[in-house]
């Protein structure tokens, strides 16, 4: 048996634990480690090792997981709450983009009346004509994005 | 027996789906039985990343929090484990931000613990410290693996558990960690090379 024999042999016995190997690959293995007692070694240490590993347990504080309970509850209560505060800024946004397609013919009539008797070009008062159709969503946006349940948490 | 196994996942996929649903509701009897039920996992997983009681606690009550704020996220395709994971993975790199100086602020665990990929690793935590050490089962096996373990880097440790106690798929501790493939293959085969070998001369001795 050559050194590649065993390099092989040690990457196998790990890849038959961590992915899966097949069945030829399997038997190949199987008949070096029955030959060679330095792999079978090896092999047999990898599979204590996986035991230990499973083998380790953890305590938790009984303590820590009451007080997380009840700090997720409290959150949740808070953002409930901030969810409800929240609806009267939804109802008004609701609103004023219904008043605005609504009223937004006449609007537009009446911008395009005062850029005639100003004597402004045209582009000017449909811009303020957009400008002022768009107002509305631009301060909601600016109310719920200052509103935002969550701040200073950067990750997901 | 296809038509079994397709039931099995049907049912998962259910359940999935109602934890999400759930979970968007922010439905605080749910988040209780979660709590409860996920403890021991993801604070061994903390557990392993940090090696701080302290730290771990503290990142668990963040995580479930974060898991509460967005559980709207969770759409019920992939394991709750995963996700949960994911996110308690990300409050680690954030503490880790903000421990660091800013001049050498880590990217990611990632670049922190990975010496295979010529990146100082993060840890290992001291091995006489009793930190680690004390939180762990009192068994005399289990010392060893212990005092094996704190000597690994994080990296290693986070894919050794995620696949040979939480037993994830390769691709879903990729989800996890947010590697490549290929990068969470390599940690496993050095990971489990190290340890092998720690455990060895320990047991050698």
């Amino acid at each position: 048996m050559d050194d590649n024999s065993h390099e092989r042999v040690e990457r196998l016995i790990a890849k038959a634990r961590i992915e899966t190997i097949s069945p030829d690959e399997r038997l190949w293995l199987d008949r070096h480690i029955e030959e060679c007692a330095r792999c079978a070694g090896l092999s047999d240490a990898t599979e204590r090792a996986l035991q230990s590993l499973r083998s380790v347990t953890v305590q938790v504080d009984p303590e820590l997981v009451k007080r997380t309970q009840l700090m997720v509850r409290f959150r949740a209560h808070q953002l409930e709450g901030e969810r409800a505060g929240m609806l009267p800024v939804w109802v008004c946004c609701a609103l004023s983009w219904i008043l605005g397609i609504a009223t937004a013919k006449p609007v537009w009539r009446g911008f395009e009346w005062l850029g005639q008797h100003a004597g402004v070009p045209n582009l000017v008062w449909q811009a303020g004509f957009v400008a002022w159709w768009l107002l509305p969503a631009i301060v909601a946006a600016a109310v719920l994005a200052f509103h935002r349940p969550e701040s200073g948490r950067a990750g997901l | 027996m296809s038509a079994i196994l397709c039931w099995f996942a049907n049912s998962m996929e259910l359940e999935t789906q109602s934890l999400a649903r759930g979970l968007r509701r922010r439905d605080p009897e749910l988040l209780d039985h979660l709590i409860g039920q996920y403890q021991f996992r993801l604070f061994r997983y903390l557990l392993y990343l940090t090696g701080r009681r302290e730290e771990a606690e503290e990142l668990f009550q963040e995580t479930w929090i974060r898991v509460l704020e967005r559980g709207y996220q969770y759409n019920g395709k992939a394991k709750f484990e995963t996700w949960l994971f994911a996110i308690a993975r990300h409050l680690v790199i954030d503490m880790l931000r903000r421990q660091k100086s800013p001049a050498a602020s880590p990217a990611s665990l990632d670049d922190l613990g990975d010496p295979g990929e010529g990146k100082p690793g993060f840890e290992p935590a001291n091995p006489s410290s009793a930190a680690l050490i004390d939180l762990l089962a009192a068994e005399e096996e289990g010392e060893h693996v212990r005092a094996a373990l704190a000597c690994l880097p994080a990296a290693y440790r986070e894919v050794l558990m995620l696949r040979f106690q939480e037993d994830l798929q390769l691709e879903e501790i990729a989800a996890v960690t947010s590697a490549p493939l290929s990068s969470v293959k390599s940690r496993l085969y050095r990971g489990l090379a190290a340890l092998r070998e720690k455990l060895e001369k320990d047991h050698g001795r």
